[in-house]
């Protein structure tokens, strides 16, 4: 029975979502930017089939990465107009998918969700992008793997190590499939490296993190009643900043 | 004759139409995590209402695949499925005309990648199928209600 | 014994809940009824403040919000400016330490999404979202 009321409300709140005053020609936009594009933009148009003014009330995204804005604020009778979503991209990866509430002053309908997603191409895929080894751990090399994004083709790529500390070697393990093995020279300082990784014939770096850290630290005893919580956290010191090696 | 092939049919459409349901069920069963993301995507149903279905939908297609297959409590499990199906279609046929792109989701984070006309004709086919069992199994209850002839 | 169309349906509706609450309780970890980032995840402000000196805070709101007012400590890493961010995060970060990203409120997806890159990406243990995030940290430090 609860499935017949749930379904059968489901199918009404469509159909009279489709009655409302602002029609709209399509509330979810997918967006393919291209390689190296910084911003992914969605454009939702829309059409007052009423016989009032709709009035915006707000526009707001789901995410300060994404602006939106109406071109109007009223929309008489008849009018058209388009709500522009940007999604700066920055340094995201792979889907990512950014809502706008659109709310206006209609009876029927005050709040639209416009759904905006950015399939965003990766030409390298990296896993993991941090590498560490505990202090006076046994300095075993540790491998990272990289392949080929989806519609990208890599034949061969370039990983370097901005510190002299790191030893790092590729092997190819497929077609677009490498694995990057990476060897520090001794473990008993807290070094680092910023392993700078590069397909061939392409602008695009792409970036692992390889560390010395220090042993695990002890696990903090859980507040007794009636003592008073631990302060709050401190800044970490910054380990002094390494230096650069071509591989 | 005609009472016999429709039994043969009717039995044949029964089995592919379970399948169908229990395949889907099952699928969506096997990750109701995923499911739920998948419905909150589209930010039509408050997250709640979302988990609830992930985790119900999925054992009411199941069962009444089951349902099917071993004829018990075969015309309930017969409406479930029609109404499901009818909601799916109307929801994505109303949801599609307005812009939105939806997919029903029918065989869960699998069938994302599906196009709309691939998931229309799909559902309408499968409403074909019931409808065509609904007929057959009014005809078998009305055959064994008329009494036997002198 | 025969029911009518609705008993049949009902009782199907109904033998279906059985298997459905069994699983909603069996991935109750896995999932959460009131958000989409699973309990196991979350942490509330007075769980973190537990943790001390081995949790590290991270912010992943834009660069203004941060440096506007952000928890005392806090580590900025957002996505726009992901691969300058990062090693500074990675330098405070130690096996053991406890990860705490927060963003301006429950409803806000930076987080979350964050936490996930630390997850999948860095393949970091111990990750966890703070529950209600700044809005909840300044209401709880009023």
């Amino acid at each position: 029975m609860k499935t017949h009321i749930l379904t059968l409300t489901l199918s009404f709140i469509f159909c009279l979502t489709a009655r409302a005053e602002l029609k709209w020609e399509q509330t979810a936009v997918e967006l393919h930017p291209a390689h190296g594009d910084k911003q992914a933009i969605g454009h939702f148009k829309y059409q007052n089939v009423g016989k009032t003014p709709v009035h915006f009330k707000s526009v707001h995204a789901s995410c300060g990465c994404t602006a939106a804005q109406s071109q109007k604020d009223q929309v008489g009778p008849g009018e058209k107009g388009e709500i522009t979503a940007t999604f700066n991209i920055g340094e995201r990866t792979g889907t990512q998918i950014k809502t706008v509430t659109v709310e206006t002053d209609e009876a029927a309908n005050q709040k639209t969700v416009l759904t905006l997603k950015a399939i965003i191409p990766q030409e390298l895929e990296i896993s993991p992008t941090f590498v560490f080894w505990k202090q006076g751990e046994k300095a075993d090399p540790k491998s990272i793997t990289v392949h080929a994004g989806k519609d990208f083709s890599v034949k061969h790529i370039k990983v370097s190590s901005s510190s002299p500390d790191f030893q790092t070697k590729v092997e190819e393990t497929g077609e677009g499939q490498f694995k990057v093995n990476v060897q520090p020279n001794e473990t008993g300082r807290l070094i680092a490296s910023t392993l700078t990784i590069q397909a061939e014939n392409s602008p695009k770096t792409f970036y692992a993190t390889a560390r010395i850290t220090t042993a695990p630290t002890a696990p903090v005893a859980p507040v007794a009643p009636g003592q008073k919580a631990p302060a709050a956290p401190t800044a970490p010191a910054r380990p002094p900043a390494p230096t650069s090696q071509t591989h | 004759m005609r009472f016999s092939l429709c039994n043969l049919l009717w039995r044949i459409v029964d089995l592919i139409i379970a399948a169908i349901f229990i395949y889907a069920g099952v699928l969506k069963a096997l990750d109701p995590v995923q499911l739920a993301r998948d419905i909150d995507h589209y930010k039509i149903l408050p997250w709640t209402v979302g988990v609830a279905l992930a985790f119900y939908l999925p054992w009411l297609e199941i069962f009444c695949g089951l349902a099917l297959i071993f004829r018990l409590f075969y015309r309930g499990a017969l409406s479930i499925l029609t109404v499901l199906v009818v909601v799916f279609l109307v929801a994505t046929i109303a949801a599609k005309a307005r812009g939105l792109d939806i997919t029903c989701g029918c065989f869960g984070h699998a069938s994302q990648n599906w196009s709309f006309p691939t998931h229309l004709a799909l559902d309408l086919g499968i409403l074909a199928a019931l409808a065509a069992l609904c007929y057959c199994s009014v005809a078998r209850a009305r055959a064994s209600a008329s009494p036997a002839p002198m | 014994m025969k029911f009518s169309l609705a008993r049949q349906a009902l009782i199907l509706a109904a033998f279906s809940l059985l298997p459905g609450v069994g699983q909603a309780i069996y991935f109750r970890d896995k999932i959460s009824w009131r958000s989409p980032i699973p309990p196991s995840e979350m942490v509330s402000i007075d769980q973190a403040r537990e943790w001390g000196d081995s949790a590290i805070w991270i912010d992943a709101r834009p660069d203004d919000e941060f440096a506007r007012d952000h928890v005392p400590g806090a580590i900025s890493l957002n996505e726009d400016r992901w691969n300058e961010l990062l090693p500074e995060f990675l330098a405070a970060w130690s096996p053991g330490k406890k990860v705490v990203v927060y963003c301006s409120a429950q409803s806000c997806d930076l987080a979350r999404e964050v936490a996930e890159r630390l997850r999948k990406e860095a393949q970091l243990p111990d990750v966890f979202v703070l529950e209600g995030g700044w809005e909840a940290w300044q209401k709880k430090n009023k």
